[in-house]
């Protein structure tokens, strides 16, 4: 964590709170419950909304397939934490070896062909923005994606271009496997609302 | 009772209204400077012009120092964190903006049919 301020927290109240999870769960709190702890009002309440809707809110996606979808934008966008923390959830509500081929090849992924699709035209969203063109969209229509899945699609492409970033640049501490897995469990029971 | 859709366009502009228009301990031009940059816009006259693009194009890439020379110059962490979720945020409705943009082109389209 490149912030000190995030670390530790910024008021004595999130200090203390910070300390009491690290000691009660016996992990030191992920990096990216710490930023949603910090400065609250200016991001992580409005980020926090956003996100839970498009991982949580009613959809056509699985929980696990929107995960996945998260996973691997954090792979296109090289977060080695995000990779891990969404590919632990989504192997939660998939099977592991799933998430881990879809994280290899997705195109060869044992999952269905309309993820695969939605997957295609996040790839281009994340890493191509200015050539995404109706073609691309169409083909996932085409493939029998409703436009509101493929719009639920989009939300959790962007949000997951935003938190990469942020964790990429404020250098995320990586948690060991076990400590994925548990924080996996939090996030499926908890969610993503501050 | 059918379950509720999320209203994405709304949170979206809320997040992006809350994070550049609001108050913050930097000020607003910086933070918009800041999204515009890491969203292809033009350079910043600042030390941390890097650091903003860089977050656009390789987050992967930023390095601690320059991270050290954005808090030195806007003053405080706080500060910082504020320019880091600008430029991040900034990145993401670019392509949250092109996405929405084809699908619409899409929908409305199929609606004229």
């Amino acid at each position: 964590m490149r912030l000190q301020e995030i670390d530790r927290g910024d008021s004595i109240v999130s200090h203390l709170f910070i300390s009491f999870i690290s000691l009660v769960s016996r992990m030191r709190l992920p990096d990216a419950a710490r930023v949603a702890l910090y400065h609250k009002d200016f991001f992580s309440v409005p980020m926090g909304e956003w996100t839970q809707a498009a991982m949580r809110g009613s959809s056509e996606w699985s929980v696990g397939e929107r995960e996945l979808m998260a996973a691997l934008v954090a792979k296109w966008n090289s977060s080695s934490f995000c990779v891990r923390a969404h590919g632990a959830v989504s192997a939660k509500e998939l099977e592991r070896s799933t998430v881990d081929a879809a994280l290899a090849d997705y195109h060869a992924a044992p999952i269905s062909e309309r993820l695969k699709v939605a997957l295609e035209f996040l790839e281009t969203m994340t890493l191509r923005p200015t050539e995404l063109t109706s073609k691309h969209a169409k083909a996932v229509l085409a493939a029998g994606v409703s436009a509101e899945a493929l719009k639920d699609a989009i939300a959790v492409g962007a949000v997951f271009n935003i938190v990469t970033r942020y964790a990429n640049t404020l250098d995320f501490a990586i948690p060991t496997a076990d400590e994925f897995h548990r924080a996996a469990t939090m996030l499926l029971k908890r969610g993503y609302g501050s | 009772m059918p379950a509720i859709r999320p209203d994405h366009s709304g949170l979206a502009e809320a997040l992006r209204y809350r994070v550049l228009d609001g108050p913050g301990v930097s000020n607003r031009a910086t933070r918009k400077a800041a999204a515009e940059r890491a969203s292809g816009g033009q350079a910043i006259a600042a030390s941390y012009d890097d650091l903003v693009r860089q977050i656009g194009e390789s987050s992967h890439r930023v390095t601690s120092a320059q991270v050290e020379r954005l808090v030195s110059e806007v003053g405080s962490q706080k500060a910082a964190f504020e320019v880091i979720v600008a430029a991040a945020l900034g990145a993401g409705l670019l392509r949250w903006r092109s996405a929405i943009k084809v699908l619409d082109e899409v929908s409305d389209a199929s609606a004229g049919n």
